[in-house]
């Protein structure tokens, strides 16, 4: 086990950062807000780290800290521009910020090291730092989809003049997804650089924001547990399918674009619907046999246009 | 709300039918020349009205004739071009929708809008969810942050419109008629001071709307004040205490169902000059 | 003055990109992600034929038109379309069609990489040599006044016909309306293929005419140009086609300038700050038409 352990260690590692990541996005989806920011945020969070621990000396803990509040801070203030948006456009805003982001990185002189970026990011991290970090993470976004708030991030997300007429403050709901996933993508990176060491604007960029994307949709968007599937797949699948050979790209590939076509809500969503499907069908079975005894306990709407304006006409007459 | 509260919760029993309204209440609802126009439509001009406690107030007039619209306004989903609203004497045309809502302002919409991934007792959950005004101790932490509370709110609502059974169902599985009465219920949790109806009964069958009609006088107890849209003018007459009849984005007629039903102008939006004229 | 040329070519070559994902989205609201895999691709695949055979430009050409109205059609049939037929709402779909672009660029772009170890690679064994004239101080070069010429030529082509044929009044009164259109008789399903062919094979030209310029493009190039064509399309205002050749022209002017002015690696971030600006000072566009209010 132990040696599994530090063999794969940069797999671990890659896999909490990884799943961060995708948290950053999917809470933002599951709020109805398709926003790529949280890859922005990573990006950020890898140079905001980069440059605390360089140029600062501060140790791991409160970058991290700052990082994540910081990213948080942008991200909000991005949302605040764009809260009026939406769906593609809104998208699409948030993808632009990201690539902004690595533009900055490339033209920032030396703060971020230019083209070459930053590198000798050593500091007191540990993977106990780590493993604690995205276990609240973890948590608190866990926590966040049960209870009274999962039922209000429903409804805002599924129907939000429904949301309103119930008294959700549907803005301010939408603002606070902006700056949680800020936080979680600014952390993702700076727990990045810690381990990394190193970062360049090359690792940031669009194919930062596919990565999110493709952990969310192959491993389903609304619950924390498809954004750990996801990430366990997309950390280690290509290490595995090195076995499968070079073309583990096209295989990569051809999952994503088979989960996004048919598998809207991921392999969590599968196990969901299947579950559901199931239950269903028990209940169907349980019913079928109350009948033979009492009539059900509804009957089917019916009545058509015609019927309602009959007793119309005649209080007319 | 500088106001006092009335009602604190719905009754937990209550008289079907009889109750008239009470012509000296103080209204919970004012509507002052309320208009809605989108460009050159004007689908609500200059609508004023006040909508009393302990009252079931229905509103007729012909598709398109700005029922819906005045509910959206009403509940500011919708946004008005012009006129105040009052809620308790307070007003808030320019508050948020959210906002109103808070006030127990309730509604139901036109379609059924449930969320598919929510069962049956979580979708009636989410409207208790944004009670305020209960009081008595918090539920325990634990329990809240597991959310396996549930509202003692709901438990009634789900009884008063008759949906035990169906608690663990998703709404993809209930027929049409059902689903609108997990809307009513979800709309009831709330605690409502003021209910709105945007057609509850379309889509169900004669002894689903008597029993909708049944559950609607029971709860005309307690300060409640309830607005009705519905094409079935019988069950205006059976449900209803006061009716307002709408054409154009205008109040036709108001009154008595029974007056307001045979009124001529009311016959005339419905049917048309012509047909008035020949009878 | 040699400044403007610039403008006018390049602007041309983002125009030649733009229009397909333009006509795409305007009319059967497909926002397609996987268009700058089908612009490289295509490329790519005349690359791989060259390999083999020398062969003239135009035939270069054919087979990049081919292969893009190919992969595009393709794209439509087996994922766009099940997409649709899937979705619960227009909005969960718009989504989805962009995820799944999103999705299925990535197959191509592997391809690719994986044949030329994510080098460039360019045309050149193709029989066609790129010549420079010189007229006065002003130096161009015959691809470059070709792809002027071709880009404003298809650009008004495709204008009229959007304008003047049955098919493309029907293809706005989709965009406009898409259930209306389908009660007047309008097939769908046939015109949304036509659609997707003809934007996936200007998506191939653009390819081709793009390496020629360049000399050589990497299997990443199309992303970049995903991400401006956006810009430019939402400039313009989405379903505009005067719109989408302002956007092309006004983008290539603003990077042009921003190369004269700085460094040059700014460039990049005009088109991502463009659109910052537009979608918020003025989210239709410069000649966008207004949102129409359906109750």
């Amino acid at each position: 086990m132990s040696s599994f352990y530090l063999t794969n260690l940069v797999l671990v590692q890659a896999t909490i950062t990884g799943l961060l990541l995708a948290l950053s996005i999917q809470v933002p989806i599951r709020m109805g807000v398709f926003s790529f920011a949280g890859a922005g945020a990573y990006g950020f969070g890898c140079y905001a780290g980069a440059i605390l621990v360089l140029d600062y000396q501060m140790a791991a803990v409160p970058t991290i800290v700052i990082t994540g509040l910081l990213a948080g801070l942008v991200v909000l203030v991005v949302g605040l521009l764009i809260a009026k948006l939406n769906g593609l456009y809104l998208a699409m805003a948030t993808v632009a910020f990201c690539l902004i982001i690595s533009v900055v990185a490339i033209n920032g002189g030396e703060l971020t090291g230019g083209s070459t970026g930053r590198y000798g990011v050593i500091s007191d991290f540990t993977m106990g730092h780590m493993f604690a970090i995205g276990a609240i993470a973890l948590v608190l976004v866990a926590l966040s989809e049960r209870g009274k708030l999962g039922r209000r991030v429903d409804a805002v997300r599924e129907d939000p003049e429904l949301a309103a007429s119930m008294g959700i403050n549907v803005r301010r709901y939408r603002l606070v997804a902006f700056a949680v996933s800020g936080v979680l993508g600014g952390v993702a990176g700076a727990m990045n650089i810690l381990v990394r060491s190193a970062v360049s604007p090359l690792d940031i960029g669009f194919p930062l924001i596919v990565l999110a994307l493709t952990m969310i949709i192959v491993g389903g968007s609304l619950s924390w547990k498809g954004a750990v599937i996801g990430a366990l797949i997309f950390t280690w699948l290509p290490d595995l399918l090195a076995v499968v050979g070079e073309w583990q790209e096209l295989i990569y590939g051809i999952i994503v674009a088979i989960a996004a076509v048919l598998l809207p809500r991921g392999l969590y969503g599968v196990y969901v619907d299947t579950k559901r499907s199931v239950l269903r069908r028990r209940r169907q079975e349980a019913t079928d046999k109350a009948t033979a005894q009492t009539p059900p306990p509804t009957s089917t709407g019916d009545t058509t246009d015609i019927d309602r304006l009959a007793p119309e006409m005649e209080a007319q007459r | 709300m500088s106001t006092p509260n009335t009602a604190e919760t719905l009754p937990t029993t209550g008289p079907a039918g009889g109750a008239p309204a009470s012509p000296g209440g103080v209204a919970v609802l004012e509507c002052d020349d309320v208009c809605v126009h989108f460009g050159g439509v004007k689908a609500v001009d200059g609508i004023s009205l006040q909508l009393l406690p302990d009252t079931i107030h229905g509103i007729i007039g012909p598709n398109g004739s700005g029922k819906s619209t005045l509910i959206g306004a009403i509940t500011r989903l919708t946004k008005l071009t012009s006129g105040r609203l009052l809620f308790d004497g307070e007003e808030y045309q320019s508050s948020p929708a959210s906002v109103v809502a808070r006030k127990r302002v309730a509604r139901t919409f036109q379609t059924v809008r449930l969320l598919p991934d929510l069962t049956v007792l979580e979708n009636i959950q989410l409207g208790a969810d944004g009670r305020t005004h209960d009081e008595g101790p918090r539920p325990n932490l634990l329990k809240r942050l597991l959310g396996k509370q549930i509202s003692p709110a709901v438990g009634e609502a789900i009884e008063r419109t008759n949906l035990q059974g169906f608690e663990s169902f998703y709404p993809s599985e209930l027929s049409y008629g059902t689903q609108r009465r997990v809307e009513i219920a979800r709309a009831i949790s709330t605690g409502p001071r003021l209910l709105l109806l945007d057609e509850p009964t379309a889509g169900m069958n004669q002894t689903e709307r008597a029993e909708i009609s049944a559950l609607l006088q029971s709860l005309r107890t307690g300060g409640l004040s309830q607005l009705l849209v519905e094409h079935d003018v019988q069950m205006m007459i059976d449900t209803c205490d006061h009716v307002f009849a709408m054409n154009f984005g205008k109040l036709i007629a108001e009154g008595r169902p029974k007056d307001v039903v045979q009124s001529p102008q009311v016959q005339e939006a419905y049917l048309g000059r012509k047909w008035r004229d020949h009878a | 003055m040699q400044d403007v040329l610039s403008v006018v070519s390049l602007g041309s070559i983002y125009l030649l990109f733009a229009l397909g994902m333009s006509l795409t989205w305007g009319t059967i609201d497909v926002l397609n992600f996987s268009h700058g895999s089908i612009f490289m691709f295509s490329t790519f695949t005349a690359y791989l034929l060259l390999g083999s055979t020398a062969l003239p430009f135009l035939a270069v050409v054919a087979v990049a038109v081919a292969v893009g109205a190919l992969m595009s059609v393709l794209i439509q049939v087996l994922a766009f379309e099940q997409i649709i037929k899937r979705a619960r709402t227009k909005k969960n779909a718009e989504m989805q069609i962009l995820i799944g672009g999103i999705g299925i660029a990535i197959i191509p772009l592997a391809i690719a990489q994986h044949h030329t170890k994510s080098n460039p690679f360019g045309l050149r064994e193709s029989s066609f040599s790129v010549d420079t004239w010189v007229v006065g101080d002003l130096r161009i070069t015959n691809i470059a006044v070709m792809t002027i010429i071709v880009a404003l030529v298809l650009w008004l082509a495709l204008a009229l016909w959007l304008r003047r044929s049955r098919n493309g009044l029907a293809l706005r009164a989709i965009g406009v309306d898409a259930e209306v259109a389908s009660l007047m008789g309008v097939d769908r399903r046939r015109l949304a293929l036509v659609t997707m062919a003809v934007a996936g094979g200007l998506a191939g030209l653009a390819g081709v005419l793009f390496t020629f310029t360049l000399g050589a493009i990497t299997p990443e190039s199309g992303d970049t140009l995903l991400v401006k064509a956006f810009a430019i399309i939402i400039l313009g205002g989405v379903g505009s086609m005067r719109g989408v050749a302002f956007g092309a022209y006004f983008l290539a002017a603003c990077e042009v300038w921003v190369l004269t002015q700085t460094s040059g690696s700014w460039v990049e971030a005009v088109s991502f700050g463009l659109i910052f600006i537009v979608l918020l000072i003025r989210p239709a566009g410069v000649f966008g038409r207004k949102e129409v209010r359906r109750t």
